[in-house]
């Protein structure tokens, strides 16, 4: 079962996409793709590059070295994309709030560039295989974008969680989904990179990072497709000719 | 192994952290029904006395050094209580303003923005305020500004009670003792 090119193998590895194509055109038929650029062409761009490498895996015409070469590509293509997502995330939870915009940027600024020098530093440290330099370096990627994404997520929810921001629950399922992607892809991959495992293990936890992706385009599904519960609105029914009184009131007390 | 070892630790805490805060965001949504009552007034007129630099230039020429250090940190800590406290009413109020913006008015919707982007201005002005008075605990003869935070908690102060008498004007919300 949990061997590579079983059908758990070839599931996890294809319906995951599709199913993120999928919705990306449901998205785009409920109209919601402006709200989400970045989404959107991430569920697309990140599904059609996965299944080009999952083809480039199955065909026995594709030679080992092509195989990698379009693994770096649909690797680099989804770095891109996930960091677009991510400043999309940023912007609609601080954009509004303009008294957070500024800082918000130069914190997670800053967090950017302690988090490449991080992940630098492990890429340095990281074991390399001389032999299959592709392959290493490829896992490097991994490691080194997945460390990087994890770190400024986890900066967002940090600085969300101290202001007590209440995230959109799109956005909030966005960001969820990608957070637990992210985590869990960057524990996997550095075990695979810097454990010295067998291959059976490292087989496994491909499976794991493979259920776990499954896992999170099911949560975007839940978040961008199920209804919120309808908001509370004020139960007080507000006294329209009191208003001036307490427009007036509040600038009195700003000003004395 | 070792950088294996802490980048599965860092990605674990990261997960539990990013899944506790979403859990407690959905807690609060559920819960936030009686957020006025969880704020504790402040007695504005005792922290701008604690805050004026002529009451420290008078304590300064008035003790010795050492007494003067130690009546300095002995403020310096109540100014902290007192900035925590505007910091703590400033979050409950960011969650009763985000709950206010979903109403349909739009006198409250507004009214309930300029809470909102008060009270982040002044959690963040409470951050960085607590930051310098704990830098001049370790230094008390240093000059502290934390004249912001009192602004900021003033016009805060109006705000919440804008709009506290917009959605039920028999209850005000009031965060300051002295008004």
């Amino acid at each position: 079962m949990l061997q590579a090119h079983s059908f758990l193998w070839n599931y996890l590895w294809v319906a995951p996409n599709l199913l993120l194509l999928f919705l990306a055109v449901l998205l785009w038929r409920r109209g919601t793709t402006r709200q989400f650029p970045a989404f959107f062409a991430f569920a697309i761009l990140s599904s059609v590059g996965q299944l080009a490498v999952y083809a480039a895996d199955i065909l026995p015409s594709v030679a080992a070295t092509t195989y990698w070469r379009v693994d770096w590509g649909d690797l680099v293509l989804e770095g891109v994309l996930k960091f677009a997502l991510i400043g999309e995330i940023f912007a609609l939870l601080f954009a509004s709030f303009a008294s957070l915009a500024q800082l918000g940027k130069t914190l997670i600024r800053g967090a950017g560039i302690i988090l490449v020098f991080t992940a630098a530093l492990a890429a340095a440290f990281s074991p390399r295989n001389e032999f299959v330099g592709i392959i290493s370096g490829a896992n490097l990627l991994e490691q080194t974008t997945y460390l990087i994404e994890c770190g400024i997520l986890v900066s967002i929810f940090f600085f969300s969680a101290y202001f007590h921001l209440s995230w959109p629950r799109q956005v909030l399922g966005i960001a969820l989904g990608l957070s637990v992607s992210a985590c869990v892809h960057l524990a996997t991959w550095a075990l695979i990179d810097n454990g010295g495992l067998l291959r059976s293990t490292r087989l496994i936890l491909v499976f794991v990072n493979m259920a776990t992706y499954h896992f999170c385009v099911l949560l975007w599904f839940y978040y961008l497709l199920v209804p919120r519960k309808a908001a509370t609105k004020s139960a007080v029914p507000l006294p329209e000719n009191n208003l001036d009184v307490w427009n007036r009131e509040l600038e009195r007390l700003v000003h004395q | 192994m070792t950088l294996a070892i802490i980048l599965v630790v860092a990605a674990a805490l990261a997960l539990i952290f990013i899944v506790r805060a979403t859990l407690s965001r959905s807690l609060q949504v559920s819960a936030g029904t009686n957020l006025a009552t969880r704020i504790q007034p402040i007695d504005v007129e005792a922290f701008r006395n604690l805050v004026d630099p002529a009451e420290d230039d008078y304590l300064r020429r008035r003790l010795s050094t050492s007494e003067f250090r130690v009546v300095r940190r002995e403020r310096l800590r109540a100014m902290a209580a007192y900035v925590q406290t505007a910091g703590s009413n400033a979050a409950v109020l960011v969650r009763m303003g985000q709950a206010a913006l979903t109403a349909g008015d739009a006198p409250t919707a507004e009214a309930a923005r300029r809470l909102v982007d008060n009270a982040l201005l002044l959690r963040r002005n409470a951050a960085f305020a607590l930051l310098r008075i704990y830098i001049a605990l370790a230094w008390p003869n240093s000059g502290l500004a934390a004249a912001p935070v009192l602004q900021g908690y003033e016009q805060l102060n109006s705000s919440a009670m804008l709009l506290g008498r917009l959605q039920n004007p028999a209850v005000p919300v009031r965060i300051s003792a002295t008004w």
